[in-house]
């Protein structure tokens, strides 16, 4: 029996200040559109490695559980209302972000899925076997499981989705992220066939991919939206707009999309995997005061933001019996530096900027305790997290000593400083106001801010141009310190826009990509962060604090995960 | 006259022509890339030229630029890199016609409250009415809309419950209420000042005088030759304002949650969706050459002394 341990899939960028304060540029970066309310962490089932080992078999018992007990509810119809922002895309093939994915996971899905729980749950596969050796999966497809339109879904289908989505034409920018363990993918990915050697039908319902090596988080890369199924008839017949009339397998089908308006998506009657709650739900694309609307009854659910916190919170206050307070979500913000360009190749000069700045006073005394101080790389909770990661605690003497020992010690010699923050507001964040200051009084190091606009930021960003950059965080789609520490510093990953370089590093994180036993591996990424951590790679900054959110005592069931995960079936709305 | 309308139209390819040129430089050779915006966090080269080729980015710019145009000048504004397949006109032409109905319907407020009090205040010049109302009037205009527009919110959707706070249903809807007081009470403000002092200049005149002692009545004097030629200067006015308000647009959609253009061009822009900002670009240059030769034209007949050729 397989053992299975999370894996950290998607990072999506967020440019948000931690707080989340400036929602304008919120929207620009990651068009979700309630940043704070994408979903909370259940987090004691990802708390650490030993309890992510427990066998696939059963994960999977528990869930039917689940399943099974929603399934005896009647539908409790109505409508749930809340805003959102247009989707990048309705392609499950190209979604990259959280805004698409939101949407995506309702209408279509896959072989397996992932609770509101974060367990993996089997979606369209009922069953699966894994091989002795690892490599081999089996799925059985449900002998129930339909498109929209009541066609069956067979193993075919599977097999020609997942190639459409590595082809080349499809220009997907996440395939070789989520399919890459397949055999024969990278021909595939690269146009030399249009086949993938490792997934045979071996009849309607029965389904084998073959992968490269075992590889115990391959089922969890299966929930994102690269592996989900499509109708072919339906995409080849809608051109490049056929997620006009998407026929998907989702719990959900996509009633109305008017660009700028709403999404109203309509509960898919023959959908048999449970949780059948609410009938329609109506995404506000038109964007407007969201606490305002909240407050008049035109949305369920809201973010708090910055400004209503404090009147929220008062107990006297009605609005206060409907707030929610959630933990975290997994996410990160830093300032990066890059390791290439002067004066940040010098690593003394980079433990020197972080032991000169003390998060403590800027968490408590100016984003009001809604943070954590970030010391290490993994968030509290992750798998992985470190608690006895020490990291570069504020240290004004060491810090001078440091500045001392660089090689950028002398001012006149020392190139000009510049950071880049992303946004159009002339604002760059309190947060950062105040490190620059903590710099110039600890160091005597005078740094400047260049603000530029996102698109341009983004472009300048993937060609490093950059000295050093602020503004930018990692969310976790998915609770596993691989892609969390591989793609942000593996010198290879072009998502390691500092260009850190270090072989101990790269050599860790090799080896924890295939190592099998889930404490060792976790061990291995330990070792790794506690070196990039002390190479001073980055400034972390700050770990998202607790979230305000508001929703409508009608509204029963609604989960906040703390990644996006299909969850609208469990909203029952009871008027 | 006509030779007149028929010259100042065949301006508007030659304008138009421009206007497209530096958007389109602007747009190529500015900053930031359509592409990387799409693909973000993930961005890889590889994936990067795929859908440069796939979206015709990868084509010699002039190419694209004829290319743009050829289809500008059979209607067809190209389709959508944002909203990939989408036609842009199909995606525009709505909103358009949203901001329009709010635009108007700000007009018809600025313009329905202002002209009578302008004309109001200029009969009333010397009285303590006249500078109270200049004064008030100066204040409701200089008053910044991101406070007029929570305070309308704040007052008339959640502490009266008049209005919902947010949505669009029509121009017969209620819910155009509070952006059009948005939009419009700036106006109301400009239009007053405007015409008081334009009222006042024509009350000075010697015609108004000879009006006077011909024996017209009062109000036929006041209607007929006051009014009238006061409108004269206020109609340059109007037609600049339908500008003004094309820009206040933005931030009325945005925190009233319309589904108008302002709101789409912003985003538009910073997704750096070409063929949308320049569908945008060239639809509102054309709008503005007709609203003020629509100005133009109007002189002729408020004023039968101007002959336009």
């Amino acid at each position: 029996m397989k053992k299975f341990a999370f894996v950290a899939l998607t990072l999506v960028a967020i440019a948000a200040a931690a707080c989340g304060g400036d929602s304008g540029d919120v929207a620009i970066v990651d068009p979700t559109p309630i940043l704070s309310d994408s979903e909370v962490a259940q987090s004691q089932e990802t708390q650490g490695t030993e309890e992510s080992t427990s066998q696939a078999t059963t994960e999977v018992e528990t869930s039917k559980e689940i399943v099974s007990d929603a399934i005896t509810e009647a539908p409790s119809g109505g409508v749930f209302r809340r805003v959102w922002s247009d989707p990048p895309t309705l392609d499950p093939a190209l979604v990259t972000d959280t805004t698409s994915s939101g949407v995506v996971v309702e209408l279509f899905s896959g072989l397996v899925a992932l609770s509101t729980d974060l367990q993996l749950v089997p979606d369209l596969a009922e069953s699966w076997e894994i091989s002795p050796d690892g490599t081999v999966y089996t799925f059985t497809i449900r002998a129930d499981a339909t498109f929209h339109d009541g066609k069956a879904v067979t193993a075919q289908d599977f097999k020609w989705s997942i190639e459409r989505a590595a082809n080349p034409r499809t220009a997907s920018p996440v395939a070789d992220t989520y399919l890459n363990d397949l055999v024969g993918i990278d021909d595939v990915l690269e146009g030399r066939t249009t086949e993938i050697a490792g997934i045979q039908v071996i009849d309607e319902r029965t389904l084998q991919f073959t992968i490269d090596a075992p590889k115990a988080y391959f089922l969890a890369k299966l929930t994102y939206s690269t592996a989900y199924v499509l109708d072919r008839e339906n995409v080849e017949a809608g051109g490049s707009t056929w997620t006009d009339n998407p026929n998907g397998t989702g719990p959900f089908s996509l009633k109305e999309y008017r660009i700028g308006e709403r999404i109203v998506l309509e509960r898919f009657e023959g959908y048999s995997r449970g949780g059948n709650g609410v009938d329609t739900i109506v995404m506000n694309l038109a964007g407007g005061q969201q606490m305002a609307m909240y407050e008049n009854d035109e949305i369920d659910l809201t973010g708090v933001g910055l400004f209503d916190l404090e009147r929220v919170l008062d107990p006297n206050e009605p609005l206060n019996s409907e707030l929610v307070v959630a933990p975290p979500n997994f996410n990160i913000s830093y300032i990066g530096f890059n390791a290439q360009m002067a004066p940040f190749d010098d690593v003394n000069f980079r433990m020197a900027l972080n032991h000169a700045i003390d998060k403590e006073l800027i968490a408590n005394e100016v984003l009001s305790q809604l943070v954590t101080p970030a010391y290490g790389i993994l968030p509290p909770g992750f798998p992985g997290y470190n608690p006895e990661l020490e990291g570069l605690k504020y240290d004004p003497d060491r810090a001078l000593q440091l500045l001392q020992d660089s090689q950028y010690a002398d001012p006149a010699t020392r190139p000009r400083i510049v950071v880049t923050v992303p946004g159009r507001g002339g604002t760059i964040g309190l947060d950062l106001e105040v490190i620059l200051e903590m710099w110039h009084q600890v160091l005597g190091v005078e740094v400047e801010i260049q603000q530029v606009e996102w698109a341009t930021y983004l472009e300048d960003l993937n060609k490093q141009k950059f000295q050093a950059f602020a503004g930018l965080g990692w969310e976790a789609d998915y609770p596993d310190p691989q892609d969390f520490l591989d793609i942000l510093f593996h010198s290879n990953s072009s998502l390691n826009h500092g260009g850190f370089s270090n072989a101990e590093v790269d050599a860790l994180l090799e080896e924890a990509r295939v190592e099998p036993d889930a404490v060792k591996r976790v061990a291995l990424y330990r070792d790794a962060e506690r070196l990039i951590v002390g190479d001073a790679a980055w400034v972390p900054l700050w770990f998202q604090g607790e979230r305000h959110v508001l929703i409508k005592p009608h509204v029963k069931g609604y989960r906040l995960t703390p990644m996006i995960v299909p969850k609208l079936t469990q909203v029952r709305i009871e008027k | 006259m006509w030779i007149y309308i028929v010259r100042r139209l065949l301006w508007l390819p030659i304008l138009l022509f421009a206007v497209s040129a530096v958007t389109f430089t602007l747009g190529t050779f500015g900053p930031g890339d359509p592409v990387v915006v799409q693909l973000g966090a993930r961005y890889d080269e590889e994936t990067a030229d795929r859908l440069r080729e796939q979206l015709g980015l990868n084509r010699p710019v002039l190419v694209q630029y004829g290319d743009y145009m050829w289809g500008f000048i059979r209607g067809d504004f190209g389709e959508s890199l944002r909203f990939r397949g989408r036609p842009v006109r199909e995606l525009i032409a709505p909103k358009m016609w949203v901001s329009a109905q709010l635009a108007l319907a700000a007009l018809i407020i600025s313009v329905g409250v202002g002209l009578p009090l302008g004309f109001f205040l200029a009969t009333r010049q010397g009285s303590w009415i006249d500078p109270t109302a200049v004064a008030v009037a100066l204040f409701v205009m200089s008053v910044p809309i991101m406070v007029t527009a929570p305070g309308l919110l704040w007052v008339g959707c959640l502490k009266l419950g008049w209005v919902p706070c947010s949505g669009w249903g029509g121009f017969f809807d209620t819910r155009i209420i509070v952006p059009a007081l948005i939009l419009g009470l700036p106006g109301i403000a400009g239009m007053t000042r405007l015409m008081r002092a334009s009222t006042l200049d024509v009350l000075g005149q010697d015609f108004i005088r000879t009006a006077r002692a011909k024996g017209l009545s009062e109000w036929s004097v006041s209607s007929r030759h006051v009014f009238q030629n006061a409108m004269l200067p206020i109609v340059t006015i109007l037609a600049f304002s339908v500008a003004g308000l094309i820009g206040g647009a933005f931030i009325a959609e945005t925190i009233i949650g319309i589904p108008g253009i302002g709101r789409f061009a912003v985003e538009s822009i910073f997704d750096r969706d070409y063929p949308v900002i320049m569908a945008i670009t060239l639809v509102g240059a054309g709008a503005f050459v007709l609203a003020n030769l629509l100005a133009d034209i109007s002189y002729a007949f408020i004023d039968p002394r101007i002959r336009i050729t």
